[in-house]
C-alpha cells in the first residue's frame, strides 16, 4: 500500500448507486417502458446447419395484436455490412438466412404483448434445407468437413503463433520434461439480469437505444454496420446493468431485431430474453484443449515451454483473433519463461457461440499449465509454493515477448497467502481428505486492440460546489462509477457525496469502448484524474489570485481551498466555483480528460511482440478443500488470495472482486458444464440443470492486498475484475490432488471423476449403472 | 379474457384487470409499477423475484396474481420509511452486500423473512434462507455478513 495519505483513495467505500439498488429503484433495461411500446420475440433455428429457403409469416400478420415480423432477409435487403467484434472477423447479421447452430435466430416479431409475441412465433412457417453439421473442432478442421463460413475453407476462424527464444534449445537443456492434456469446459456467464433492449426510430433518422451492454460504443457501431444509419444517428444508453463478464462486450441479435422491428414498425420496440436463450443462444467460455510441454532444470527452473490450445469457437467468430492471442500472450504474465512456443486455433462449429468471459483466454491455458506446475514440483520432490517462487516475475522484469512489468508483488503475494492459509503445517497430509492448493495467475489493464482505445471524461462544476462527472465507460455493478466518483473527490477535495457521476450515453458522454479486457479503473480512472486535474488548475489560478498565492500551492481539501500550510485561511470550494462564474467577465469551470496509456505498443503483426497493457495485475491464491471419498464430492473451505491489483482505490470493491471472482471460480472448478447434445445443442440451459455456487456452495474467502502503486495506474491502480478468476480453478484442482492424490485434468471436477480416478488408483472397475 | 382482482400490496390495496394466467411478477411490474422483484430465469431457480407473503418467501414468478388476493405481500418497495432504507437495507449498502444489484431485492426479501421470524439467526440459518437466491457478483460473503450484522444477537 501506498504510503501516501489520501481522503478518499484506498477506503472502504459502499458505492454510489448501493441506495438505489437497495431499496429496488434501480432500473435496468427490461424496466423501461415507452408509449406505444411493443414487445419482441426471436425465431430460433431447430436445426444445427441450415439454409433458409423461404419463411411465410401471413399467419402470425394475421394474429391480432401482431404488429410486424421481420426475417434474415430483410436484414439482406438493407444491404449493409456483417458486424462484429473485430473488423477482420465479422460474420453476423443478427438474424440469419443460413443458420449456424440451434438457437441461431432466423426471424423477429412485434406484437402488442409478450404473450402475443410468442403466440405469433407459432404460427411462422419456415422452410429449411438442413446442411451436413460438425460438431468437433478436430472433425471440422479435417478435409472435406462442412464449411460453416464460406470465407474460412478449414474453419479455422483464428490462428495465433508466437516463437520466442529458442524453445529446442530450451527443451535440450532441460533436465525434466513433461507432456500433458487438459480440457476446459463451456461455462455461461451468468449474468443476472437477462440481456434486455428497447429500440425506438423515430421518423426523423433517428434511433436510440437503451440496452444491457457493456460496451454502447460497440452496439452504436455494429448497428451502424448492419442498418446503414450512420453512427451519430444511433444514441445508446446503457441503463444499470445486471453484470456481463464479458458475454454483453458484443452486439446480440435481439438488439438487432427490436431496432429493426421498431424501422418497420416505427414504435418502440423492446425484446428481453429468457434465461433459457441466455445460456442456450448468446455466448458461452470458449471450450478449449490445452496441450502444455515444459521443461525445467533439477531446481525448477522453468527453460521452455510449448502450449498448445485448441479452442471451439462455435458458429460465429466473436472475440476470436483477441482470445487467442490473449491464450499465448497471458502464459507469459506469471513467471519467468525464456523460451515458449505457443500455437492457439479457434474453429468454428455449429455449436452455440464462444466468446469473451472474465479472464478472456486466460484461463484455459492457466488452468493447464498451473495443474502441470504442480505435478513437475511433485516429480521434482520439490514444493508447489517454492518452484513457483523460483520462477515468478519479479518488478522491472520484461518478458521474452515484451510484455514490461514495472510493478509485481507476485513473490509476496505467494508468501503472503500461504503463510496466512498455514500452507506448511497443511502441505501434503494425504489421509485425512483435506487439502491444499495453490495457483498463480496475471491480467492485462486493457489490452492495446485495434481501433478504438482511448477513453474520456467531462466535468462539471455546479454552483453549489457538486461536481457531475461524464463518462463512457460502462459500470456493470463492479462500482466503476464509484471509483471515479472517488478519483474526482480525492482530486478535488470533495466527499463522495458531492459526485454525480453520468455515464454510458453515447450523445451524452465521451468516447469509451467499454468494459471488457479489465480496463476501466485503468483507463477510464487516469482521464478522469487529468479531467480533475484540469478544474484544479482552473480554480487554482483563481484562488491564486484571491489568497495572494502561487497556484502550485494551493490544496484541495475537505470542501476548502487554501494556500499549502496555511489552512486557517480557506475559502469554500462552492464559493470559490461561484467567484470563477460571475468574476469580470464571467467564466464557467469545464475540465476535460482523455487518456491511452503511452508505454504499449500494438503487437508486432508477425512475431506479436510488444508491450499491450499499460500495466499487469498478479495473484496467488490459496485453495483448501475437503473431499468425500465415499461420495466424491468437494467442499471448498477457504480460498485465502494474496492480489498485487496495485494501489487498491475502494477496499470495498477490491474485496468484492475478490470474493465474487473465488467463488465463480469454484463452480468453473466443480459443478458448472455447459452440455452439448449429438446436434451441438445446450441440453442443460436452465439453472436448474446449470448448477451456478449457491450461499451453500460458497467458501470462505481471504483477500491479502499486498500490491505497491503501478507508475502508469491512476493513483497507482491495475485491474482486479478479471484476472482474479484465473488462478482459483486450478489452484482448488491442486487442492483435491493434495487431499485425495487424484489429478482430474477435465474440468469440471465432478464426483463421477473424482471416484472414477480413486477406484483407478485402488485398482478397481466402477461400473457405469447407466451404461 | 381479463378479470379484476384485488392485491394488498405494502399495505395498499390494489384494483387490477388482469389475464388469470399472469403471475404475481408480471402484475406487480407491469401494472403496480413495483419493478424491484426481478425476473432472472422465470422458473422459481434463482430467486430474484423473492416477495414476502404473510411472513414467508414466495417465488412471485411461480405464483399466480389470482391466488394472493386478500394475502399481505410486501415487495423491497415497502421496506423502510419515507423512502429511506431500513436497517437491513442499509446493512447492504454499508457491507458491500450488492454489486450489479440484480439479485438485491429477493436477496434482501428472502433475509427480511427469515429476520421476521427469527431476530436473531445463526450464521447457518442465514445461509439458509438465502441458499434459493443466486448471486453471481459477490460470492454471498457480504451479503451473510450484512444480515448478521442486523441479527439481534
Amino acid at each position: 500500500m501506498s504510503e501516501e495519505t489520501y481522503s478518499i483513495i484506498g477506503k472502504r467505500l459502499p458505492f454510489i448507486d448501493a441506495v438505489d439498488k437497495a431499496t429496488g429503484q434501480a432500473k435496468y433495461a427490461a424496466n423501461y417502458i415507452l408509449p406505444g411500446m411493443l414487445m419482441g420475440r426471436l425465431l430460433r433455428s431447430p436445426y444445427p446447419h441450415a439454409k433458409v429457403l423461404n419463411i411465410d409469416y401471413s399467419k402470425a400478420l394475421s394474429l391480432s395484436g401482431v404488429k410486424a415480423v421481420v426475417t434474415g432477409a430483410d436484414i439482406e435487403a438493407i444491404k449493409g455490412e456483417k458486424y462484429g467484434f473485430f473488423r477482420s472477423r465479422r460474420d453476423e447479421t443478427g438474424l440469419t438466412t443460413k443458420a449456424r447452430y440451434i438457437g441461431d435466430p432466423v426471424a423477429a416479431v412485434a406484437a402488442v404483448d409478450e404473450d402475443t409475441a410468442i403466440e405469433a412465433l407459432d404460427l411462422i412457417k419456415v422452410e429449411y434445407e438442413q446442411l451436413p453439421a460438425v460438431f468437433d473442432p478436430e472433425e471440422a478442421m479435417k478435409d472435406g468437413a462442412p464449411v460453416i463460413h464460406d470465407e474460412y475453407q478449414k474453419n479455422i476462424v483464428a490462428d495465433r503463433y508466437f516463437d520466442f527464444g529458442d524453445t529446442d534449445a530450451g527443451f535440450k537443456n532441460s533436465d525434466y520434461i513433461r507432456e500433458d492434456s487438459f480440457y476446459s469446459q463451456g461455462i455461461s456467464h451468468g449474468n443476472s439480469e437477462p440481456r434486455a433492449c428497447l429500440a425506438h426510430y423515430e421518423r426523423s433518422g433517428k434511433l436510440t437505444v437503451w440496452t444491457s451492454t457493456q460496451s454502447p460504443a460497440y452496439v452504436q457501431r455494429d448497428l451502424s454496420l448492419l442498418l446503414k444509419i450512420p453512427e451519430s444517428k444511433i444514441r445508446v444508453i446503457k441503463p444499470i446493468v445486471g453484470c456481463g463478464f464479458g458475454g454483453k462486450v458484443e452486439l446480440d441479435a435481439h438488439q438487432v431485431a427490436s431496432a429493426i422491428l421498431s424501422i418497420k414498425t416505427g414504435r418502440p420496440v423492446k425484446v428481453v430474453l429468457t434465461r433459457e436463450e441466455e445460456i442456450a443462444a448468446t455466448r458461452i467460455r470458449v471450450p478449449m484443449k490445452v496441450h502444455v510441454r515444459t521443461g525445467v532444470k533439477k531446481d525448477g527452473t522453468l527453460v521452455a515451454q510449448d502450449v498448445k490450445c485448441l479452442a471451439d469457437g462455435g458458429a460465429y467468430a466473436s472475440t476470436s483473433v483477441l482470445l487467442m492471442f490473449n491464450s499465448g500472450l497471458t502464459t507469459l504474465i506469471p513467471y519467468r519463461i525464456p523460451n515458449l512456443k505457443y500455437e492457439g486455433l479457434m474453429i468454428y462449429t455449429n455449436k452455440p457461440v464462444g466468446g469473451a468471459m472474465r479472464g478472456h483466454g486466460a484461463n484455459q491455458p492457466r488452468f493447464a499449465i498451473e495443474s502441470q506446475l504442480d505435478m513437475i514440483a511433485e516429480d521434482l520432490g520439490m514444493d508447489a509454493a517454492e518452484i513457483r517462487l523460483r520462477n515468478a516475475t519479479r518488478a522491472g522484469d520484461k518478458s521474452i515477448s515484451g510484455l514490461v512489468f514495472d510493478s509485481c508483488e507476485l513473490s509476496t503475494a505467494i508468501k503472503e497467502s500461504t503463510k496466512s492459509a498455514q500452507w506448511e503445517a497443511k502441505r501434503g497430509k494425504k489421509g485425512v481428505n483435506r487439502g491444499i492448493g495453490l495457483a498463480c495467475g496475471g491480467f492485462v489493464c486493457g489490452a492495446r486492440i485495434g481501433g478504438l482505445t482511448a477513453t474520456g471524461s467531462f466535468i462539471q462544476v455546479h454552483d453549489d460546489g457538486g461536481v457531475t462527472v461524464l463518462t463512457g465507460s460502462s459500470d456493470l455493478g463492479q462500482g466503476s462509477r464509484t471509483i471515479i466518483a472517488q478519483v474526482a473527490a480525492e482530486e478535488l477535495g470533495l466527499s463522495l457525496s458531492d459526485i454525480t457521476v453520468l455515464s454510458s450515453d453515447t450523445e451524452i458522454t465521451p468516447i469509451d469502448p467499454g468494459t471488457f479486457s479489465s480496463r476501466v479503473t485503468f483507463y477510464a480512472g487516469n482521464a478522469t484524474l487529468i479531467a480533475a486535474r484540469d478544474v484544479k488548475k482552473q480554480l487554482a489560478n483563481l484562488a491564486g489570485d484571491l489568497l495572494e498565492a502561487n497556484p502550485d500551492d494551493i490544496v484541495f481539501k475537505e470542501r476548502k481551498v487554501f494556500v499549502k500550510g496555511s489552512p486557517d485561511k480557506s475559502i469554500p470550494f462552492d464559493q470559490l466555483a461561484n467567484t470563477l462564474r460571475t468574476r469580470g467577465p464571467g467564466g464557467l469551470i469545464m475540465g476535460k480528460g482523455h487518456w491511452a496509456p503511452t508505454n504499449t505498443q500494438f503487437p508486432d503483426k508477425k512475431t506479436r511482440y510488444g508491450n499491450v497493457s499499460g500495466a499487469y495485475s498478479f495473484a496467488c491464491q490459496v485453495a483448501e478443500v475437503e473431499v468425500d471419498t465415499e461420495t466424491g464430492q468437494v467442499k471448498v473451505d477457504k480460498i485465502t488470495i494474496g492480489d498485487d491489483c496495485g494501489q487498491v482505490i475502494n477496499v470495498l470493491g477490491a474485496e468484492g472482486q475478490a470474493e465474487g471472482s473465488a467463488v465463480m471460480g469454484m463452480g468453473q472448478a466443480l459443478t458448472e458444464d455447459i452440455i452439448f447434445g449429438k446436434n451441438g445443442q445446450i441440453m442443460n440451459p436452465s439453472y436448474l440443470d446449470y448448477r451456478i455456487p449457491t450461499a451453500k456452495d460458497a467458501s470462505d474467502v481471504v483477500t491479502l492486498e499486498v500490491g505497491k502503486p503501478d507508475p502508469v495506474g491512476p493513483y497507482g491502480a491495475k485491474e482486479i475484475g478479471e484476472g482474479l478468476l484465473i488462478s482459483t480453478v486450478p489452484a482448488i484442482a491442486n487442492a483435491i490432488y493434495d487431499a485425495v492424490g487424484v489429478r482430474i485434468t477435465e474440468l469440471p471436477i465432478t464426483p463421477e471423476k473424482i471416484l472414477k480416478e480413486l477406484d483407478k488408483k485402488r485398482g478397481e472397475t466402477r461400473h457405469d449403472a447407466t451404461a | 379474457m381479463k378479470k379484476r382482482i384485488e392485491l394488498k400490496v405494502n399495505d395498499e390495496l390494489w384494483a387490477v384487470d388482469i389475464e388469470p394466467h399472469k403471475t404475481l411478477l408480471e402484475v406487480l411490474n407491469e401494472d403496480l409499477g413495483l419493478m424491484g422483484a426481478k425476473e432472472g430465469c422465470g422458473l422459481g431457480a434463482c430467486g430474484a423475484c423473492t416477495v414476502i407473503i404473510d411472513g414467508e418467501p414466495v417465488l412471485s414468478c411461480l405464483t399466480l396474481a389470482m391466488d394472493v388476493q386478500n394475502r399481505s405481500i410486501r415487495t423491497i418497495e415497502g421496506l423502510g420509511k419515507e423512502g429511506k432504507p431500513d436497517e437491513l437495507q442499509n446493512a447492504f449498502i454499508e457491507h458491500g452486500a450488492l454489486q450489479c444489484g440484480f439479485c438485491t431485492p429477493g436477496m434482501m426479501m428472502s433475509s427480511k423473512a427469515l429476520l421476521d421470524k427469527n431476530p436473531a439467526p445463526s450464521r447457518e440459518e442465514i445461509i439458509d434462507a438465502i441458499s434459493g437466491n443466486l448471486c453471481r457478483c459477490t460470492g454471498y460473503k457480504k451479503i451473510i455478513e450484512a444480515v448478521e450484522s442486523v441479527a439481534k444477537v
